[in-house]
């Protein structure tokens, strides 16, 4: 019985969230993926869903509005996955830190396996980064990783399921905790 | 003998085709492109994922899919009746429409009502083109066309409304609008995941290898002429995809309606006054 194991960093696919980053790292992860720089030829595939990926780039401080899709698109990812923070922005905020709709950093939100600097951050770190981010997913297990700040309860209106109110806002009480 | 072990391995030869496509592509646009044996260690990876079930009926009509493909596949190789095949991959396809219309993504619906038009699109043209075999061979039997002579030229404006077919079913530009990664992410495939994703995707391996043996069957009992045929057209195909932008899905089935269909009515009238 071969493991399967192996295999995970053989294959993976990318998912790539802009969590209203300036554009300027996500025109960065598109160059990697062009002739170039050439992921492909480790197996990368942008696919777009996070129902069939395995690594989560994140670009990008959070804003008020992306919090609840970041959360969302995290837990829609089937486990074992990697979270990769690109740029300064999505590790600390960046030239956004203590903005009045911004966050500091993905890592209040979600777990972060990988943190790549640089505003904005060049194509060879970022291939390094996907490349540290696959050893990792290969020690990874099976086990549900939870995201720290989870839904509060979702609101319905008019019989519809509303989840934009169901992050917590910053310093606001964990109801959970 | 041989007829089992290749039906068995059919959808391991299909995954060959598929990583030598890619390396191919990747060749064309002068990149390095992945290992020929990406696809094998893209299943194996996600065996080992978790899958989420969005619900039953959608997983199963995904499995069913790809099991009547290989049904399919198996026909045509063991020199089945061909316009029974060529129901029979279209009960594959109403398989995985109806796995699109199953869930409640908006995605998955756009999907399956464009893989139902491509589906009324090309379809007449498959049924044509058995009608066409069926003229000049007299027999719908693969069995029987195989040891005809080649019917490349008397069949020539069929063989070219097949050719229109091709990108339409292996998902190729300019005919790729109904799964379309960057627009509607896959389409029908969208809401499958882990182990019932790696059906769907054997699935599309299946799908390169039933084209090609249709493809085959112009060549009849001229194997050199076959072998040929096959390398011209995977290239052709794949020049093709790299060159050209996706059209819309009116477009698409207007033009192969348009075309392909004219073609083909064309290439049976003339064969009906010889
Ligand atoms: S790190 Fe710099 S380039 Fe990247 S999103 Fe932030 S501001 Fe833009």
């Amino acid at each position: 019985m071969f493991d399967l194991k192996k295999y995970r960093k053989k294959s993976p696919w990318i998912l790539h969230y802009n969590a209203g980053s300036c554009n300027g790292c996500d025109i960065e992860i598109l160059a990697c993926l062009s002739p170039k720089y050439d992921l492909e030829r480790f197996g990368v595939i942008n696919t777009g869903n996070p129902k069939q990926s395995d690594i989560f780039l994140v670009t990008g401080p959070v804003t008020f509005r992306t919090r609840e899709r970041l959360v969302e698109l995290y837990t829609q990812m089937p486990e074992p996955k990697v979270v990769i923070a690109v740029g300064s922005c999505a590790c600390t905020g960046c030239v956004f830190r203590d903005m009045y709709n911004v966050e500091v950093g993905i890592d209040r939100y979600i777990p972060v396996d990988v943190y790549v600097p640089g505003c904005a951050s060049s194509p060879e770190l970022i291939i390094d980064g996907v490349v540290k981010g696959l050893e990792i997913l290969e020690q990874k297990t099976k086990e549900m990783e939870k995201p720290f700040k989870l839904f509060k309860e979702a609101t319905t209106d008019d019989g519809i399921v509303n989840r934009r109110h169901s992050a917590l806002k910053v310093g606001e009480d964990d109801a959970k905790d | 003998m041989i007829e089992i072990l290749l039906i068995l391995f059919a959808p391991i030869l299909g995954g060959l085709v598929y990583g030598f496509e890619r390396v191919v592509r990747a060749r064309m646009q002068n990149r390095q492109g992945p290992p020929l044996l990406q696809p094998f260690y893209d299943m194996y990876k996600l065996i080992d994922k978790q899958s989420f079930i969005v619900n039953p009926y959608h997983s199963i009509l995904g499995v069913m899919h790809f099991l009547t493909l290989w049904a399919v596949v198996a026909f045509v190789i063991l020199g089945g009746n061909l316009l029974y095949i060529v129901f029979l991959h279209l009960l594959s396809v109403i398989f995985i429409i109806l796995a699109g219309f199953s869930v409640n993504s908006i995605y998955s619906h756009i999907g399956s009502n464009r893989e139902l038009l491509a589906t009324l699109a090309y379809e007449p043209v498959l049924v044509m083109l058995s009608v066409g075999f069926f003229m000049l061979n007299g027999s719908f039997d693969i069995s029987v066309i195989r040891e005809h002579t080649s019917s490349i030229f008397p069949l020539f404006l069929l063989f070219l409304a097949f050719l229109l077919v091709i990108p339409i079913k292996l998902k190729k530009s300019p005919f790729d609008a109904s799964e379309a990664h960057q627009e509607i992410v896959g389409g029908v495939e969208i809401e499958f995941s882990g182990v019932f994703f790696e059906f769907i995707y054997m699935a599309k391996w299946l799908e390169y290898v039933f084209i090609y043996l249709l493809l085959l069957l112009f060549a009849g009992n001229n194997i050199i002429l076959g072998a040929g045929l096959a390398v011209a057209v995977f290239f052709l195909v794949n020049l093709v995809d790299n060159s050209t932008a996706r059209v819309k899905m009116v477009h698409l089935v207007k033009i192969v309606l348009g075309i392909g269909v004219t073609l083909g009515m064309l290439n049976l009238l003339g064969l009906g006054y010889v």
